[in-house]
């Protein structure tokens, strides 16, 4: 589903992926952990298209397709999804209009017929009921003023009602409180078939305890150093990354280190 | 000295052609006010000077000054005219309409039960709106005409306002008595043929008194509304009057032809615990200028002004707003937004003026402008004058593109370029389009600027 070879990137003339090697296939979730600064949102957002990230080296294909020669929306109406770890908030833009216009737009690029507002208004109702989130917000304007958890849960729904393939969740879980982390996490599981995929990327081993990773990978300064399977995120989480630094050591810091696979 | 040796001069004759011709039932007092502006506008002149003219620094009228404008003859009338664009979506509504600055009877309306327009009776009414003619109430001599005609946007305010009055004869006169409150708006539209060349630019001078009682509540829309693309001169002057405790909000909509001149001055004053909303929208014209002022006469008055103006072509807006806080505990909040697109200009001047002793004041104002276009241009300029210690006065000014976050977070959802872009300018009028309270207004207002803004 996602190839991601040698993938190097630049923001401001800065290197911040230095070489990064990933596959992921369908029906499975990668979770990827890392310390702060260390390239993961990076990543996400060079997936998902962000033109202040250069590419400078590599190459990603999604589904078979270069993925790097997409604009943005090319890729999200291909099936490829960024939960952001830090959603943007939009002043006089309602949240459902914002939905039904994405909505529509994949929709379009797939050759169906848009939907009216009534019948998007019954989608978006289900989906926010399934999704958890408070209906209200949905006739607010999008993000502005909503509260961390209410933000992450906004992603969900959009991701809900947008069914993508690939599902790339930037620190979904931060900001949540024990019973919206459970919701949202069952709001992903029920998201996953065994045709589409999922990449966490987290702090916290507490989310993988519900969405259980297939594998995780350590990025650590542009690179993933180490992958393993979902043991990796509690050893992480009691030990810190100092010791996968220090194992990591030995390979000669101008040759990028075996990346992992699942 | 040739008619044509100075802009006033052709302003001047037809000034002495209009009083000769058909003004001797006006009553003395009216023929008085028009003869002493149209002495202010000789001795004021045009505002062309290029230097030391600080109130038109951003905005050259040597354009307008220099081209001849007539009135419209009088056998000029539009004929058979199909008002349905300008319909307000709901069922009952106080209409006055005027076309080319004439009336036009058969195109205003009013709820069956208002009865004639035309009677003593009608201009005395205490259980409804007065939605009527200034030239019948000038006919009746209605008092609160002869009271309030001229005495707020008088010589004072600028020489096109002088302009105005000098020719005043007819216009709008609303007046709502006090404790009335009138649930179907007011609907006051100035349309202009706006026939382009060969026919001679012509010039109008749409005049409205507003006048609301006590408790009183009432929305007014002004309406200016073109029905070609010609050249010509929209020269309105409005006077709002609240009484003690009145509600008042008045929207204006502007939508003039791309090659028309707009210049409007409108006065407000407010009486105790008074509260005025006034919503400018500019949506056409080539050259557009708005001076609002407003004066907080007395403690517990609150007005707030908002404003959008979209700019495409070369369009020329400028939006100067005075709020007057003459006194202790009186409130402001003002929001205007400009969208500037390919070579336009947008102006707002935001005059503050808290006087000494106008205690717990509050004054907020913020404009912002939204760039869409490398040669589009915006002058933002606060002037706040504080002679007051205890008082809570903020202003923001901001000048930029789309944000490139929000553009791309859209695109992240699967949104193309131009449809992002259109919903993030759509996200960003919302907020004036949605300070009108009345629905059918908003509706109305919102279908106007969706239309202007094209995609979407
Ligand atoms: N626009 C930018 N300009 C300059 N540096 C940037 C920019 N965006 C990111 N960076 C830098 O790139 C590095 C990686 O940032 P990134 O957001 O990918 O980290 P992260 O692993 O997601 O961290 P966190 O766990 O804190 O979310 C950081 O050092 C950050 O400061
Ligand atoms: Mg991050």
């Amino acid at each position: 589903m996602l190839e991601i070879h040698d993938l190097h990137a630049s923001v401001n003339g800065a290197d911040i992926l230095k070489g990064i090697d990933l596959r992921v296939g369908a029906g499975e979730t990668h979770a990827i952990m890392g310390p702060n600064g260390s390239g993961k949102s990076t990543l996400a957002l060079v997936l998902a298209g962000h033109p202040a990230y250069t590419v400078t080296r590599g190459s990603v294909t999604f589904d078979g397709r270069d993925l790097l020669g997409l604009a943005p929306e090319e890729r999200a109406r291909a099936g490829l999804f960024l939960s952001f770890q830090h959603p943007i908030e939009i002043p006089g833009l309602r949240l459902d209009h914002f939905l039904r216009a994405g909505y529509n737009e994949v929709r379009k690029s797939r050759d169906e017929d848009e939907i009216d507002v009534l019948k998007f208004d019954r989608l978006i109702r289900a989906k926010v009921k399934e999704t958890g989130m408070d209906a209200a917000l949905t006739k607010r304007s999008v993000n502005d003023g909503f509260s961390g958890g209410e933000k992450k849960r906004n992603e969900l729904l959009q991701m809900t009602v947008l069914e993508p393939k690939l599902r790339i969740l930037d620190e979904v879980d931060s900001g949540l409180d024990v019973d919206s982390l459970r919701s949202v996490a069952d709001g992903i599981n029920r998201l996953a078939t065994p045709e589409s995929a999922t990449l966490i990327v987290t702090h916290y081993q507490r989310i993988l305890s519900y969405v259980v990773p297939d594998a995780v990978h350590i990025l650590i300064d542009g690179r993933i150093v180490r992958s393993g399977d979902k043991h990796l995120a509690a050893e992480i989480e009691s030990r810190g990354y100092d010791w996968v630094t220090e194992a990591a050591q030995p390979a000669p810091p101008s040759v990028a280190p075996t990346a992992g696979q699942s | 000295m040739s008619p044509q040796a100075t802009p006033e001069a052709p302003y001047v004759a037809a000034f002495e052609a209009a009083e000769h011709d058909g003004a001797a039932h006006d009553p003395a007092w009216l023929r008085e006010l028009r003869r002493d502006a149209m002495a202010e506008f000789t001795r004021a002149g045009f505002p062309t000077a290029r230097r030391g003219n600080e109130a038109w620094k951003y905005t050259d009228v040597r354009p307008l000054a220099s081209t001849a404008f007539a009135a419209p003859a009088p056998d000029d009338g539009p004929g058979e005219l199909d008002l349905s664009p300008y319909e307000l979506p709901c069922p009952r509504v106080h209409q006055l309409v005027f076309v080319d600055g004439r009336y036009a009877p058969q195109l205003s309306t009013d709820p069956p039960s208002e009865g004639a327009r035309s009677s003593h009776v009608f201009f005395e009414r205490g259980d409804g709106p007065i939605v009527g003619r200034l030239a019948e109430a000038a006919h009746y001599d209605v008092p609160l005409v002869h009271e309030h005609l001229g005495k707020h946007a008088g010589a004072a305010a600028s020489a096109f306002a002088s302009l105005n009055t000098a020719f005043v004869r007819d216009g709008a006169f609303v007046s709502i008595p006090d404790g009335v409150s009138v649930p179907e708006p007011i609907y006051l539209l100035f349309i202009s043929t706006g026939r382009p060349e060969p026919a001679a630019p012509t010039v109008t001078y749409p005049r409205v008194l507003i006048v609301a009682g006590r408790d009183s509540s009432a929305t007014v829309l002004l309406s200016f509304e073109s029905l070609g693309d010609g050249v010509y001169f929209t020269d309105a002057v409005t006077e709002v009057v609240a009484g003690p405790g009145a509600k008042l909000r008045c929207i204006t909509l502007q939508r003039e032809s791309t090659a028309a001149y707009h210049i409007s001055t409108t006065q407000v004053v407010q009486a105790r615990d008074s509260a005025v909303s006034s919503v400018t929208i500019d949506l056409g014209g080539s050259l557009v200028r708005h001076d609002l002022s407003v004066l907080l006469a007395e403690p517990g008055a609150s007005v707030s002004l908002n404003g959008l103006y979209l700019g495409t072509g070369n369009r020329h807006v400028d939006n100067h707003t005075f709020v007057d806080h003459a006194v202790a505990g009186a409130s402001s909040d003002e929001v205007y937004k400009g969208i500037l697109d390919e070579s336009s200009r947008g102006v707002f001047v935001g005059h503050v003026l808290v006087r000494p002793g106008a205690q717990h004041t509050v004054a907020h104002q913020v404009n912002k402008n939204l760039l869409l276009s490398d040669e589009a241009e915006a002058d933002t300029q606060p002037k706040l004058e504080i002679f007051a210690d205890d008082v809570t006065c903020t202003h923001g000014a901001a000048v930029g593109a789309l944000d490139p976050a929000a553009l791309f977070y859209l695109k992240s959802r699967g949104i193309g370029e131009a449809a992002a872009r259109a919903l993030l300018v759509h996200g960003f009028v919302r907020e004036i389009v949605d300070s009108i309270a009345n629905d059918a207004v908003r509706q109305y207002a919102d279908e106007a600027v969706t239309a202007a803004l094209g995609t979407g």
